[in-house]
């Protein structure tokens, strides 16, 4: 069963200004392609590629320009409130959380919104505070959480009604690196023990590897990559960037499987190709060889990755 | 209207649980009764002892119900719903199966109330303490579900100024001109009877006196059970024309990006 589908959607945003005249912008020009239920999708693409836009498009809150798409059988910008109650939401920069209000409190706003009953409430926060280990925060005021634990009741928030899809805006965005281990994990278990379909837009890449399992990559509007996670994963994430720190300034960096990208005083800066030396490899290495007071490692920024897509052979 | 109800008391907690701005509000109402009392007192006794038929007593009673009703609703509503349409905030408001605006009038109407109970008390106390027992208890009677009318038809018309902002994509200016509206042609500083009479007959035809002159004139002394009616009139279209204002702005909203 499909739970998404969208067939060659287009949204322009109309040329105007009577000053200033400002240009047509092509946001999502023709993109096709669906989402089973059940299934856990990242929707990716670099600043502007028209993920947000696409988003608004399903949710309801925009109208295309041209094409088709259905989110649970419901033509989102046609019966928005019917297909309200039947996804849910979470935008990281955006809170659905009343500040004055300690989250339990917001949660009984929410069950009366959306027509969930007191004792389905209360046996729905219990259970999601339990499973996210969250039952302690939604007693305290909202303000006086911090970002990873407001994050954990937002995702309540949007569970609260038992939602067929959650659609996720970089639900990461500010967190450490704990509380980010930690969301992601929590969304798979959501997905494993309820069914719920994910749709998840975000710039990590790490969010991308470890919990979906399929990836869309957009830009400038158009889809050019839709495929598992596990192949891009082997084709396009097979880099690693690795940022040590040394205790006195060596005069050259040479690792077997790194290459130098850039080495200034008592910092360098070393590419790892994962598919020619394990990432492990090098880092002893790295250890063992020099005086190493600080390493870090990170994924290719998402631009990379696009970039990647553009020059691959087909 | 479970919702909605469910909105409306969560604004009734949330305005209880902020003593802070409800002492703010409170304190600033005996401020104002003080110092309406002063100026009447003198305009009036330089006047013979009543101008257009209000006395210096009810001049007072007619201040603290007018200000009362307006005191209790949040001032800047109409700049708040700007900015949440402006910066797109009002698309995350749209992904609640409900009426947006609704949903956010039924909220400031609970918040309103809290504090409309509490300005009742407070501000009905110092005027009984500067100018004695209310004029006429009927029309006191009356004033106290004009307060409540009053308040709502503000809140009402506050988001169909502000849904402006649709269009404009912001309403700062919009809430300039609104403030001066509920101030002048609604009575809050004056009875519509002391407006020079062109002014007098725009402001009679105009909304915002159901906001402010209407509690005031009832609270005077003036038991006049139509002057209820027009308000309740008046909040039916206003609350009409904010859902239409909204639903309309909904339809064509253009939010760019995230």
């Amino acid at each position: 069963m499909q739970a998404i589908r969208v067939s060659e959607l287009r949204k322009t945003f109309p040329a105007g200004g009577r000053v200033r005249r400002r240009d047509a912008v092509e946001a999502v020009a023709g993109i096709s392609f669906s989402v089973a239920a059940g299934e856990r999708l990242a929707y990716i693409g670099p600043n502007g590629a028209g993920k947000s836009t696409s988003i608004k498009m399903l949710t309801g809150i925009l109208h295309p320009t041209s094409g088709e798409a259905t989110v649970l059988g419901i033509v989102p910008w046609r019966r928005r409130r019917e297909l309200a109650a039947r996804i849910g939401t979470l935008f990281g920069q955006r809170s659905q959380l009343w500040y004055q209000l300690t989250p339990r409190q917001t949660f009984g706003l929410l069950a009366r919104i959306y027509g969930v009953s007191r004792a389905d409430e209360a046996s729905r926060v219990a259970s999601l505070g339990e499973l996210l280990d969250a039952t302690e925060l939604f007693d305290q005021p909202v303000r006086s959480l911090s970002l990873g634990q407001r994050m954990r009741c937002e995702l309540v928030a949007s569970m609260l009604h038992e939602p067929e899809v959650l659609f996720l805006d970089e639900p990461t965005i500010g967190l450490d690196l704990v509380a980010k281990t930690r969301f992601r994990d929590l969304i798979v278990r959501i997905n494993e023990q309820r069914g719920t379909t994910i749709l998840l837009t975000s710039h990590d890449v790490s969010d991308i590897e470890q919990v979906a399992r399929r990836v869309i990559v957009i830009n400038h509007g158009r889809l050019i990559y839709d495929d598992r996670v596990s192949r891009m994963r082997r084709t396009l994430l097979g880099t690693k960037v690795v940022d040590v720190r040394f205790a006195d300034p060596p005069a050259m960096v040479d690792v077997e499987g790194a290459m130098l990208e850039k080495l200034t005083g008592s910092g360098a800066k070393l590419v790892v190709d994962t598919t020619q030396r394990p990432i492990r490899a090098v880092l002893d290495d790295l250890l063992e060889r020099y005086d190493v007071v600080d390493i870090s490692v990170a994924d290719p920024p998402l631009e990379e990755i696009v970039s990647h897509i553009y020059t691959r052979p087909l | 209207m479970r919702p909605y109800l469910a909105g409306f008391n969560r604004g009734l907690r949330g305005a209880v649980v902020v003593p802070g701005d409800l002492t703010v509000r409170m304190t600033f109402l005996v401020i104002v009764v003080l110092v309406m009392a002063a100026l009447w007192s003198a305009a009036v006794e330089a006047n013979g002892g009543s101008i257009e038929g209000y006395t210096r007593d009810s001049l007072l009673w007619y201040v603290m119900a007018a200000q009362v009703a307006v005191i209790a609703v949040r001032p800047r509503t109409v700049e708040e719903v700007g900015e949440e349409i402006g910066s797109g905030t009002v698309a995350v408001q749209m992904l609640l199966p409900v009426s947006v605006a609704g949903l956010r009038m039924s909220i400031e109407a609970g918040e309103a109330a809290a504090r409309l109970a509490a300005a009742l008390v407070v501000g009905g106390a110092a005027t009984w303490f500067l100018a004695g027992a209310p004029p006429s208890g009927a029309g006191m009677a009356m004033a106290v579900p004009a307060c409540a009318l009053g308040a709502a038809a503000n809140i009402a018309s506050q988001h169909a100024f502000g849904g402006i902002a649709f269009w404009l994509l912001d309403a700062k200016s919009t809430w300039f001109v609104y403030q001066k509206l509920v101030f002048i042609p609604g009575g809050m500083l004056i009875p519509l009877e002391l407006l020079p009479g062109g002014l007098e007959a725009v402001a009679r035809v105009l909304p915002f006196a159901t906001m402010a002159y209407v509690p005031g004139r009832l609270a005077s002394g003036h038991a006049e059970p139509a002057l209820l009616a027009w308000q309740a009139a008046w909040l039916v279209a206003l609350v009409g024309v904010a859902l239409a204002v909204y639903a309309a702005g909904q339809r064509r909203l253009e939010v760019l990006g995230g």
